[in-house]
């Protein structure tokens, strides 16, 4: 018999890791509240019909973020045969809240006392036999990310499941059981009888949902208001904060005498909070470990590692390899052409920044593990609400440096709809790790290596988040306050190394199998593409259909400086996805023409760009559309198309403003004659100016709040 | 007085959450609740990092204006 378990509990208190343990899976961990926020499905190790639901991490039923709806839903509406409760041992009162809300489903319920290995360190106790008696649902300890108790719980789990004996409600007191016994009276046969409970408490709170869900006449309907109202006047509190109340005292009495806590010393997470959420320190710190990530994945490590893989490997080695086995074996010309001009060079160009990206990913790990990502959104809070934008819109941006996809999801857990919206509209102006073989590639060929232009990307993506953020707050569309800012620190660990290199390791797959597949096909085409005409005779490149197509986008980028229609084929392809920009360089520059040199494509870029226009191509692919995948994760987070096309556009607008106007001016600048793309740009620029520093729109609704 | 004017390192008690519904609802939730102890640990441009119920929270000046909180004497 197919059963389902779900995992519930509040973020951050180690369900990932559960299901992880409990499932075999890798499904990705980090430590910051928000991780997941879709939920995920496996099966029990062993059990291949016993499903297991990851639900996102939330602090109540009650709808106050969309992964507490999300979880809601489910656990309303999928008969999970059982339901995990997966506490934090270690701040137990706070995390009961959610499990006794989960009681009152008339589901049954395990409860999994998690990190009690680190509540036993710190020389605390917890007594399970006696909380499991007082709770009236088995508790069992364990600890997730030692492997401990976890067959047990399993074992424990699928019992409840099968014997599906609900634990019973906690009772509260006072004038507030007495109503909610009247409620309980009014559904009475109008609900399911192990509901009963929940929909009693749900009506006294309020709940728009279980209210229209709840066949009620307007007599009964007039009751509940009056039993209601009378409470709350008695009592002085709205409804939601006197259930909130009771179970908070119901907890206080299910856990006394059951906890010892440990003597309280001063912990290291707070001691290190002192440092980096210091006045003073906390930016510089930030600035630092930002520059870091940045310099240490594409000037240092990986610039070493990319040398060797670009120059030997895929620039001599392997193309020479191929060609003179390809010439042995006797291979038609165009043949030996597709695989070494065509696919070797798209995905050689690519795959020889895997290194470089396998740093990022490990940097990025230890920062997401830490716990210093939650940090990071406290010590942005104040600057970014300046620009409208809340802290938590941070964490999006840092996810969207390893991929964008991930970091648009990420904004779920933003509360405001305009401030999410923003978020999901501007998080991929951060150079994601696709974008960063187009940075190696520019720094390298047209800067020398020069160490500030890796670190400049990504501080042109943060100031494009933060112009369109001012600038779009004082628009109709995103006018309003930024929400208020409520986030729990997590503690401060040691990253793992096991855990970092598989996360690492995960994304880095994902890379090479892009590399397998897109990459692939579409070096594929491009080559074909480049290598005929329209009556399918193989001819120089600048005959060939692609030269033909490129042509007529390329017109449109010459006001930029790079109006080559190899530049602008290059720019399409990376709407697929953005390693195509490189791989198509390194078809259409003749990357892999078997040189002595292997950078031999740098050469060929300097003679086809200026810096100045480089830096403009740069700029534009930063903040243009993002690829097909990125695009789509927008459009599920909006759920709208017309939403899409106006951050689709918003962005390739503003890429093209900003390069349009890097390259004039900074001609004009460098002496290069004042002329009349000179003057257009001074208007785009003194536009832009206005639309900045305009006064912003008072709406009734931020006059009301202040 | 609320909690944005309270010092560092000092305990505290939580005597009152006002503000918007839902706003109050999500603190309560979280932990913030009439009565409970609190203390600041750290302040950056008016925003507070404080720990309460065995966990650190971070929290905007605009909610934390909403907390009202009344300093243990000072030992």
């Amino acid at each position: 018999m197919p059963i389902t378990l779900a995992l519930a509990g509040n973020p951050n208190c180690g369900k990932t890791t559960l299901f992880n343990a409990l499932t075999g899976s890798t499904q990705h961990v980090g430590n910051w509240p928000g991780v997941t926020v879709e939920k995920k499905e496996g099966s029990l190790k062993g059990k291949r019909d016993v499903t297991l639901v990851d639900l996102p991490g939330i602090y109540s039923l009650s709808p106050y973020s969309p992964e507490e709806r999300v979880s809601r839903t489910f656990l309303l509406n999928n008969n999970a045969g059982a339901v995990i409760s997966i506490v934090d041992a270690s701040n137990l009162e706070r995390n009961l809240l959610l499990t006794t809300q989960l009681l009152e489903l008339g589901i049954p319920i395990v409860v999994a006392l998690n990190m009690m290995d680190v509540v036993e360190k710190n020389g605390g106790h917890i007594d399970a036999a006696a909380l499991s008696r007082r709770i009236g649902c088995p508790v069992v300890p364990i600890s997730a990310l030692k492997g401990k108790g976890l067959k047990e719980l399993g074992d424990t789990a699928l019992s409840a499941a099968k014997g599906g004996i609900a634990p019973p409600p906690l009772a509260f007191d006072g004038e507030v059981e007495t109503a909610l016994q009247t409620i309980q009276g009014l559904i009475h046969g109008l609900v399911a009888p192990a509901r009963e409970r929940w929909v009693a408490i749900k009506l006294f709170e309020r709940d728009e949902d279980i209210l229209s869900q709840t066949a009620l006449d307007p007599q009964q309907r007039e009751v509940l208001a009056n039993t209601i109202a009378a409470c709350e006047s008695s009592l002085d509190d709205d409804a939601v904060s006197l259930i909130t109340d009771q179970r908070y005292r119901a907890i206080a009495h299910l856990t006394e005498g059951c906890i010892a806590r440990a003597q309280g010393r001063p912990s290291i997470s707070d001691s290190i909070d002192k440092v980096v959420t210091n006045r003073y320190l906390a930016l510089p710190i930030f600035a630092v470990i930002m520059f870091l990530v940045y310099f240490l994945s594409v000037t240092t490590i990986g610039s070493m590692a990319t040398d060797w893989v670009n120059d030997s490997l895929f620039g001599e080695f392997l193309p020479g390899a191929l060609t003179g086995w390809l010439e042995s074996i006797h291979c038609a010309d165009w043949l030996i052409s597709l695989l070494v001009d065509g696919i070797l060079a798209g995905i050689g160009a690519v795959l020889g920044f895997l290194p470089q990206m396998l740093v990022l990913f490990f940097l990025l790990a230890v920062l997401e593990d830490s716990g210093y990502m939650a940090r990071i959104a406290f010590i942005l809070d104040r600057l970014f609400r300046r620009f409208g934008l809340s802290g938590k819109s941070f964490i999006p941006m840092l996810i969207g440096t390893g991929c964008g996809v991930p970091g648009i999801m990420a904004s779920r857990t933003i509360e405001s709809p305009a401030d999410r919206r923003m978020t999901v509209m501007t998080t991929t102006f951060i150079p994601c790790s696709a974008k960063l073989p187009i940075i190696a590639l520019i720094a390298g060929a047209l800067f020398g290596g020069a160490w500030w232009v890796a670190p400049s990307a990504y501080f042109v993506g943060i100031a494009a988040i933060i112009l369109s953020g001012i600038l779009l707050k004082k628009t109709k569309l995103f006018a309003g306050e930024a929400a208020p800012f409520v986030m729990e620190l997590p503690a401060y660990h040691l990253p793992g190394l096991k855990g970092v290199l598989v996360h690492m390791w995960e994304r880095g797959k994902s890379f090479v199998k892009k590399a397998g597949t897109i990459i692939f096909l579409a070096s594929g085409l491009v080559w074909l593409l480049s290598s005929f005409n329209w009556r399918f005779e193989m001819v120089e490149e600048t005959q060939s259909m692609l030269a033909d197509i490129g042509g007529v986008i390329a017109p449109l980028f010459a006001p930029l400086g790079f109006g080559d229609w190899r530049a602008a084929v290059a720019m399409v392809t990376g709407l697929v996805a953005k390693e195509n920009v490189v791989s198509t360089f390194g078809i259409l520059y003749g990357f892999a023409e078997v040189a002595e040199d292997g950078a031999e494509i740098w050469a060929n870029l300097q003679a086809a760009f200026s810096p100045l226009a480089a830096y403009g191509f740069l700029v534009f692919n930063l903040l243009c559309a993002p690829c097909f995948a990125a695009i789509g994760a927008m459009k599920r987070e909006f759920g709208s198309a017309r939403w899409t096309l106006f951050a689709v556009g918003y962005q390739t607008g503003l890429a093209y403003t900003t390069s349009f106007c890097i390259y004039q001016l900074g001609t004009w600048i460098s002496g290069g004659g004042f002329g009349l793309g000179t003057a257009a740009s001074l208007v785009v620029l003194a536009g832009f100016l206005y639309l900045l520093l305009r006064p912003a729109r008072r709406t009734p609704q931020s006059l009301a709040t202040t | 007085m609320p909690l944005t004017l309270a010092s560092i390192g000092i305990p505290a008690t939580i005597q009152h959450i006002g503000g918007k519904e839902k706003i109050r609802h999500h603190l309560e939730s979280l932990g913030f609740t009439q009565g409970q102890a609190v203390i600041p640990i750290s302040r950056i441009g008016g925003n507070l990092i404080v720990r309460i119920r065995d966990m650190r929270v971070a929290i905007s000046q605009e909610m934390a204006c909403y907390i009202l909180i009344e300093e243990e004497e000072s030992r």
